[in-house]
């Protein structure tokens, strides 16, 4: 430990805001960049939400000045341009800088009782890594013929230049691979600084869960992310340099073409690890404020690692049930069906012991604990609704509906950004030395919760009506007119989680420059990350901390001096 | 494998962490990136499935002679390296001067090995492309160049880290703890090698 230099501050406004190694300013540049994506994400979202409630016309204030040419409306080529750069955009420059790159960066070092990452340099260059595929994917939005439109899985033969003729979806391959390298760089980093940076007296199992679903998530990163990077590759050949990877025989003229199904399983086998390495994050947050805010220790706290553990393993062997309808044998197609049912268990114990963290908990109702529930909330409804698009026979007819957006939505979209929240609303006070205002984080709460789970459980109505997903205009189909009034509703309620977010970006913004000035320890409670002054000194920790006590010791009778909490440096009564 | 012999020889207590340190990010490197190229290398098998004969016939087939020697001069360039960096790990950097220029040999042959392959890959290309064989020409085609490409990629970045590392060697401003760039360096010139022994088993053995 004592091999952790302390270097000086630097003084250069380049290498002290832009080209920094310090683990605490790229985890705000990663911050602010992500949140700048999700409100992009966000927009295209509530167009995506205008168009199939109002098909054909021309959306309202904003419209005009994004589509000149055609008055505002949305044509079918922009549409699908829409919900492709949408459900990207979310995934990969949304969720993953703001779960992994902001709160991972912010959180290891210092709940492990480190003075940075063990790689710095590589730190930096992970997020300039990322916000270059972040430009490289903004400005595939102004290209001639526009945009990819092959939807975000980017499947032949929609992908290839067949159908994507523009530069658009090679532009496409290219952010999402340096993306991918910006999480491998950023996975490799935070594994190692996990297993040799942690302060005398943390091990694994004081190790706060926070940092146990980030460490899992890069393990799951470093092993899956180059699945999807070398795919890439391979589509970016087949599209610009004339090979036939992803290009059957048929449309080759029989001259021995290759397999689109071949990049669907490439796909899966990074895509379905790719929700866990989302989920596990949320998790691990959750796990600890649910224990922070119900003065209580974890339930089970090496049960729910365990079960973190055995949910990375079993990520990797389930990714066949996104491919049920390729024609994949019956045999295949089962083993995934099971594979993909035993997962339920490991969620099951998850869920059991954070309702049991709860159960007779002093709780403390404030914006993260709120945030922490809701988690508990939407995973549990998309979760549920898992079952059925697990299951072959219920999967054929629900695949390509609406029934799997409303459940990828809750599952991985809202349970990662409520996670995402309750971490910016539990650590905004250390890292902005500023606190965030309660009421309106209240309100920014109540207004996400209720129309999110609106529009998502509204999606669930109309996918099992028959409703498909990726359609421009749903009223052309006689069997969808009679869905219409729902689709009004979803959308009512989309604009009102919209709006909602506004609150968010007030209070952040607010709270940033002109809040209260946060106290050490708002919160009381004893993880290393909340023993530090506020500000944090630059390097952290001058003295490297020496760990006696677990992360969640809430209400332990022999806790010293009458307190409900004590911090992990401390001692127990003996 | 370098940090057993590391922790045996001069090296500080401070220094044989910061080698574990790189050691251990390098081990997860190339676990991810063993990952990358198990996708390349998957691809190829299942490709290579799809086609009921294995070359396609009638097709130039890139040249097995050529290939072979590539192989056996990779192999030899990284065991020159490896020879070099363990004489120097042995020393802790510094060491007898009789020591040290062997180790300097044995590194300029690894490093020269290296380049001759890069060249020779370069034929294997233009052959093929002198017969009228393009990327475009058809799914073996397609293969060949495809995987060649990204682990040509790899050897370009490999030399360029090596003669960067060997600026450092010769300029003697290389320590004990600069021997854990270097060393971590062959390790990635290791898993080159063993990706393109994997390719040429796939490719021109099977």
């Amino acid at each position: 430990m004592s091999g952790q230099h302390i270097h000086a501050e630097p003084t250069n406004f380049f290498r002290k805001h832009v080209f920094s190694v310090d683990h605490k300013v790229i985890a705000k540049q990663f911050l602010w960049f992500g949140l700048i994506w999700l409100g992009i994400g966000g927009v295209m979202a509530m167009m995506i939400r205008w168009q199939l409630a109002n098909p054909g016309e021309p959306v309202p204030v904003i419209g005009s000045m994004l589509f000149p040419r055609t008055n505002g409306v949305l044509d079918p080529a922009t549409y699908n341009t829409l919900f492709t750069m949408h459900g990207t955009i979310m995934i990969f420059l949304g969720l993953t800088p703001l779960m992994i790159g902001a709160i991972g960066n912010w959180s290891i070092p210092l709940m492990i009782g480190a003075r940075d990452m063990i790689f710095p340099l590589l730190n930096c260059l992970s997020f300039w890594a990322m916000f270059l595929g972040g430009a490289v994917g903004f400005i595939s939005l102004f290209v001639p013929l526009g945009a990819t439109e092959a939807g975000w899985t980017g499947y032949p033969t929609l992908s290839t230049t067949i159908n994507g003729v523009g530069s658009g979806e090679t532009l496409w391959a290219i952010a999402v691979f340096l993306i991918g390298a910006s999480s491998i760089m950023g996975g490799i980093n935070y594994m190692t600084t996990v297993i040799r940076l942690r302060a005398p007296g943390m091990t694994w199992q004081r190790l706060p869960l926070t940092v146990w679903g980030i460490f899992l998530t890069s393990v799951l990163n470093v092993l899956f992310v180059p699945v999807i990077g070398s795919a890439m590759l391979l589509l970016i050949m087949d599209r610009v340099f004339g090979t036939t990877f992803f290009i059957p025989a048929s449309i080759m003229q029989g001259a021995g073409g290759g397999d689109p199904i071949l990049y669907q399983h490439l796909f899966w086998i990074f895509g379905h690890p790719e929700v866990y390495i989302l989920i596990l994050p949320a998790w691990g947050i959750i796990g600890d404020l649910l224990s922070f805010f119900s003065r209580k220790p974890a339930f089970g706290y090496r049960a729910q690692v365990g079960a973190m553990v055995a949910v990375t393993l079993l990520s990797a062997v389930v990714y066949g049930h996104h491919m049920f309808t390729t024609g994949l044998s019956a045999m295949l197609g089962e083993s995934f069906m099971l594979l993909t049912m035993i997962i339920s268990v490991p969620a099951e114990i998850l869920f059991f012991n954070w309702l049991h963290t709860l159960w007779k908990g002093n709780l403390r109702l404030t914006t993260p604990m709120l945030f922490s529930m809701g988690v508990i909330f939407v995973f549990g409804l998309g979760g549920l609704t898992g079952i059925y698009l697990a299951t072959i026979g219920t999967d054929i007819f629900l695949h390509d509906t609406y029934f799997v957006v409303g459940h990828f939505h809750l599952t991985m979209a809202a349970s990662a950004l409520f996670a995402t929240f309750a971490g910016i609303y539990f650590w905004f006070p250390k890292m902005f030395a500023r606190e965030m205002n309660e009421f309106l984080g209240k309100t920014h709460f109540w207004f996400t919760v209720i129309p999110l789970v609106t529009v998502f459980c509204l999606m669930f109505v109309m996918g099992y009506a028959g409703m498909p997903r990726r359609y421009y205009d749903h009223t052309s189909a006689e069997y969808l007119r009679s869905l219409q009034h729902l689709n009004k509703y979803a959308t009512h309620a989309a604009f009102l989680l919209g709006a909602a977010q506004l609150v968010f970006v007030y209070n952040f913004i607010r709270s940033r420059w002109w809040g209260k000035p946060a106290s050490q320890n708002p919160w009381e409670v004893g993880t290393l990350d909340w023993t530090m002054e506020t500000p944090v000194p630059h390097y952290n920790f001058k003295e490297i901390p020496e760990v006696f006590t677990g992360p969640h010791e809430f209400s332990n009778p022999d806790i010293p001096d009458g307190k409900d909490w004590i911090s992990m440096t401390e001692k127990l009564k003996a | 494998m370098n940090v057993s012999s590391a922790a045996t020889s001069t090296l500080s207590k401070e220094e044989v962490r910061t080698r574990v340190d790189v050691t251990l990010g390098m081990i997860f490197f190339i676990g991810s990136w063993t990952m990358a190229f198990g996708t390349l290398f998957l691809s190829f098998l299942v490709l290579r499935q799809r086609v009921g004969v294995w070359p396609p016939e009638g097709i130039v087939l890139p040249s097995f002679p050529l290939a072979t020697v590539a192989t056996l001069i990779l192999v030899a360039s990284s065991l020159g390296l490896h020879r070099a960096v363990r004489a120097w790990d042995a020393k802790g950097g510094g060491g007898e001067r009789e020591q040290a220029s062997s180790a300097q040999r044995d590194w300029a042959v690894g490093v020269g090995l290296g380049f001759a392959f890069a060249v020779l890959q370069a034929l294997l290309w233009a052959d093929l492309l002198a017969a009228g064989r393009f990327p475009s020409s058809g799914l073996y085609e397609s293969l060949f160049y495809g995987l060649t490409w990204v682990h040509a990629a790899h050897v370009v970045i490999g030399l360029l880290a090596l003669l960067w590392a060997w600026i450092g060697l010769s300029s003697g401003r290389y320590g004990p703890n600069r021997l854990s760039t270097v060393s971590n360096i062959v390790i990635f010139w290791h898993f080159v090698d063993v990706v393109w022994i994997v390719l040429y088993l796939g490719f021109f053995v099977f």
